[in-house]
Formats: structure tokens, sequence, C-alpha cells
């Protein structure tokens, strides 16, 4: 019984230490000024519930929407061809191993290339090529920096797709584009997906790139989000209004995707 | 591509590898690049050519950088080692080379403890586990920087809820952004958010253990600590190898809690760090590019180090 009692109670700490700077986002995102600056405790947590933050942040002087817009427009895009390129790299390494293990250990290691030290040669190359503060050249950088996960994840799935199918196709008179079109990807319909929305939540969470390459026309929400504490001035309900919006569609993903998060942050290693 | 073409492609593969002719005429292009022999590379194409565009091309170029200096504005000027042998005599590089370490070694160790303590208490069927599991997993997808601007809030001095709990308790104000704990503070928001990542690869590697073993150890009378250290953690090494192998090469390039709390100051200037402020802040690309250089020779390093231990791993628990 003792036991019981303290299973429970390690139970519930783990889960309110890990749920409550969340919670705290959202109650300060409802709160007035003076209660966010208030040094008495009793104010942090009774205070009257307002949506100035979100009118201020949604305001022509902070522009969040624009920056949601450019998250969502970078995300998606970027995204898509990613797939275009993993896809079919991925399927190549699965079934014929190819380049013998080296090429998908390169790719790999891209992850492992800091992405500061690309950002230098890449920023020079994007300030003469007008790229810079662009989307497209945010769209660029994104498909570099969320391919070789997306390979290597891919890659397992494709491993798992039973090859018989294939050879029954290929009898059929089916040609291999055909086969890795119609018989293959829809085999792998649900790893595609998860693929694709790890791809989406990474492009969405970034920051180093978002921060050195863009200015004003492609800012994105982070970037937004992180102007709010500034050197000058520290404007707490707008940051939180901001994050929480911000991390909303991280969390949806997180909670209805629990089951693969595991596989999908170790590379599809640890099926979890 | 026409699917006729993808499908002519099939039956021009003949046994004599003469893929290149169909019935007589010269293949198209089409029926070339979907042939047997060549299909596994033309799906390559498109990864191939980022790879040469977003790999090759920044690492020659950081490495041509790394031995000029200038180059921002006007023609970079050769110097040979200079940058490197500067670079070696900085102690800014090796104070924050010391501090990555010691935030890798700390996140790590953090993690890893915590993560196994609480897979450890979840190894059972609970009422609810899936609720408390995917509540534990939420903070893993939310955007590191949002939420060290949280944490910075919360651990602010006078209105920081964590700072107002416990003067209200009787414990004091903590000056968490002090320069000796600053440093500590920032691992400790990463250990929170990356702590449920241990938890559930280990919680995977427990509950894929065979049972029978076990009971074994019980009935000989094997003491709980004695089936830990001899039976569960041989058996889940590779595990805790592939999180050291992939949490290093993350907490290696820690960067986005820096900038949503203390911006490199107060003692917590990381490798990263050091990076973005010589590149972007003094444009001092041919320093930053040997620097770069330098980072990017550790990192690659120490994940050999570690593919090498999981290969062993792996074999050991075959």
């Amino acid at each position: 019984m003792v036991k019981k009692i303290l299973f429970w109670l390690a139970t519930f700490l783990v889960v309110f230490v890990v749920l409550w700077p969340l919670v705290w986002i959202y109650l300060t995102a409802f709160k007035a000024p003076a209660d966010i600056f208030s040094p008495n405790l009793k104010n942090q947590f009774l205070f009257s519930v307002t949506l100035e933050n979100f009118a201020r942040l949604f305001s022509a002087q902070y522009g969040y929407l624009q920056s949601l817009l450019n998250t969502i427009i970078v995300s998606v895009v970027s995204t898509a061809f990613v797939l275009i390129v993993s896809l079919p790299a991925a399927y190549s390494f699965a079934r014929w191993n190819t380049g013998g293990g080296h090429l998908l250990f390169t790719t790999i290691s891209t992850r492992m290339f800091p992405g500061v030290v690309a950002a230098i040669p890449f920023f020079l190359m994007f300030r003469n090529l007008r790229l810079l503060d662009t989307h497209f050249g945010l769209i660029l950088l994104y498909i570099y920096f969320n391919m070789s996960f997306a390979t290597f994840l891919l890659y397992g799935y494709f491993r798992e797709a039973p090859v018989e199918l294939e050879h029954a196709a290929l009898l059929d008179g089916y040609g291999r584009l055909d086969v890795f079109r119609k018989v293959v990807i829809p085999l792998i319909l649900p790893g595609l997906a998860i693929t694709a929305i790890f791809c989406l939540v990474w492009s969405w969470n970034e920051f180093l790139f978002a921060f050195l390459f863009t200015r004003e026309a492609a800012k994105t929400m982070t970037v937004l989000i992180s102007s709010f504490w500034g050197s000058i001035e520290v404007q707490y309900g707008p940051m939180a209004a901001g994050a929480a919006i911000g991390a909303l569609p991280t969390l949806i993903a997180a909670w209805f995707m629990q089951r693969y998060i595991i596989r999908g942050l170790t590379f599809g290693a640890v099926k979890g | 591509m026409s699917n006729r073409a993808a499908k002519s492609a099939l039956y021009s593969a003949s046994p004599t590898g003469e893929e290149d002719v169909v019935g007589g005429r010269k293949a198209t292009i089409g029926e070339i690049l979907t042939s047997e022999k060549y299909f596994k590379w033309t799906l390559l194409i498109p990864l191939l050519l980022f790879l040469i565009a977003f790999m090759l091309y920044p690492l020659f170029f950081s490495v041509y950088q790394s031995f000029h200096i200038g180059g921002v504005v006007g023609n970079a000027t050769f110097v040979g080692l200079q940058n490197y042998v500067e670079l070696l005599h900085d102690p800014d590089f090796w104070v924050s080379l010391r501090r990555t370490a010691q935030a890798v070694v700390v996140c790590l160790a953090a993690e890893l403890l915590i993560g196994m303590g609480i897979a450890l208490l979840w190894n059972r069927d609970f009422k609810g586990q899936n609720v408390f599991r995917g509540l534990t997993l939420l903070p893993l997808l939310v955007a590191p920087l949002i939420l060290s601007l949280v944490w910075n809030f919360l651990l602010e001095y006078n209105i920081g809820l964590v700072n107002q709990v416990l003067s209200a308790i009787g414990l004091g104000r903590v000056k968490w952004w002090a320069p000796n704990i600053a440093l500590l503070t920032i691992c400790g928001i990463t250990v929170w958010q990356w702590f449920p990542f241990s938890t559930f690869v280990l919680l995977a590697g427990l509950r894929g253990m065979p049972k029978d073993v076990f009971e074994a150890a019980r009935v000989d009378g094997a003491s709980a600590w004695y089936t830990f250290r001899r039976l569960t953690l041989p058996m889940l090494s590779p595990l805790i190898i592939i999180i050291v192998l992939l949490r290093t090469m993350w907490l290696i390039r820690l960067f986005d809690p820096l900038y949503g709390t203390t911006r490199g100051g107060v003692n917590t200037e990381l490798l990263d760090w050091m990076l973005y402020r010589t590149s972007f802040v003094y444009f001092d690309i041919g320093y930053g590019s040997a620097l770069a250089i330098i980072s990017l020779y550790f990192t690659i390093i120490l994940c050999a180090i570690m593919f090498r231990l999981l290969i062993k791993a792996l074999e050991a628990t075959k």
C-alpha cells in the first residue's frame, strides 16, 4: 500500500514538473501586465482573464500574423520538397543498398555538420543571389536541414515493407517506376505521414537559420517571439501569447504521435 | 515520364546486360533512367544534387575561407594557417570548448539518470499509463527557443514564479542567472525538455526484455540491485549508447536556449555561440571558418568513436 502511494506520488510529481511550465504559458497569455509583473504570488493565480496580449500580438506593430504565415509557407513547401528528395533516395538505399552504406552515412552526417558552419558560406552565397530574407532561401535551407533526417526515417519504413509484393508486381509487367509509385509508396503511407509531420515540426521550430537569414519580409514565428525578450524592454505578455499559439501545433502533434515520437527522434533506431 | 516508357524498361532488361538498346533502336533517356541497371541511381539524383550543393560546397568554402582573412567585402587575403594558430592561442576558444564539454556531460548524465529512474518506475502496467506517457512526451516537440523564453520568465528574480514560490515557502530567492550557475540553469532547462526522451527509449528496452531470465534470477534469490547491474544494464547498453550518441550530437550544437536566456553572457558562451559571434556579429569570416572546421572535426571524431561503441554493444547483445 505504501509502495502504491509512493508510486503515484512520484508519477504525479513527474507529470507536474513536465506540464507546469507549459500550463504557465497559457495562464500568462491571458493575464494583464499588472498581474504578470506583480510580485504578489496571489495575483499570479487569481487574475482577471484578458485578451489584451493577443490583441497586441496581432496588431500591425508586431505583425504576428505575417510571421505565422511565413512559418506556415516555409514549413509546408520545404516539407513537400524534402519528401520529393528523400522518398526515392530512401527507397534506393533500402532496396539496393546503393553506395554500399557510405552514401547513406554521408547523408546522415549532414546532421552532424553544424548549422552555424554551413551558415557562413550560405550567407555569402545568398547575399550574392539576393536570397536573404526570402521564403525561397529559407525553404532551401530547411530542405538541407530535414533531408537527412527524412531519408533515414523513411529508409527504416522501406526496409519493413515486404519485398515479395514488388516482385509480384514486376512479374505482372509493371515497370520499376510504377512499382515504386503504385505498390511501394502506398505500403509505407503511414511512415510517410509520420516523416512529413516530423519535418513540419522541425521547420516550424527552427530558429538559427531563420534568425540569421531573415530580417523583415520572411521573418518567422520563432524569430518574432525571440524579439520580445529584447535588451530594451521585456514584453512577457505578448511573448506568452505568441508562445501559446506557436507551441500549440507542436503540442497537438506530440499528443497524437506519441507512439511514434521515440522512433522519429532516434532516426528509426528504436521502435518505441 | 509515361507509363509505357516505364513498362518497356522492364522488358528491355535483357540478361546480356544490353539495356541501352530496345528492339534495335537506341533507348530513350526515360528508358535508361528507369532500367534495372540505373533505376537505383535515378532515385538518388535529387539527393545527390542537394548533397553536393549543401554539404560539399559549404565544406570546401569553409576550408578555403579558414586560410584567408577578409572576404565579406572585397577580396580575401591568403594567410596560411594564421587563423588556426590564433585560434589555438585564444583563451575564449578553450573556455567555450570546456564549457561545451561540461554542458554535454552534465546534461547527458542528468538525462540518463532521471530517464532511467522514471523508466524503472513506469516499467509496469498501471491505470492511465498511456495518458501519463502522452503528457510526459509533450515538451519534446515544442520549439527549444520558446521553452527557453518561458523558463527565462519562470526563473526571473523578482516576478518569476519559481522565485516567488521559493520566497513564499521561506527558502529565499535564487539568482538563477548569476555567472557561476547560469550555465547549469541552461542545462537544467535542456534536461527538463529532454529527459522524457531517455525515459521512453529505455522504457522501450525494458518492455522488450525476455521475462524468463528475470524470473530465473528471482528464483535464484538475486537481489534487485544485482539483477539490475548484471542483467538489465547490459541488455540496455545499446539503447544507452544510442541516447548518448544522438544527444551528444544535439548538445554540442546547443544554441536556441542561449538565445532565449543569457545570449552568451554571464559565462555561458558555448562553441556555437562563439561561432555565431565571430562570424555574424564581428563578421570575421576567416576566423569563424577555422573555428567551424575545428568544431566539425571534434564532432566527427566523437561520433565515430560512439558509432564503434554502438556496433560493439549491438554485437555483444546478439
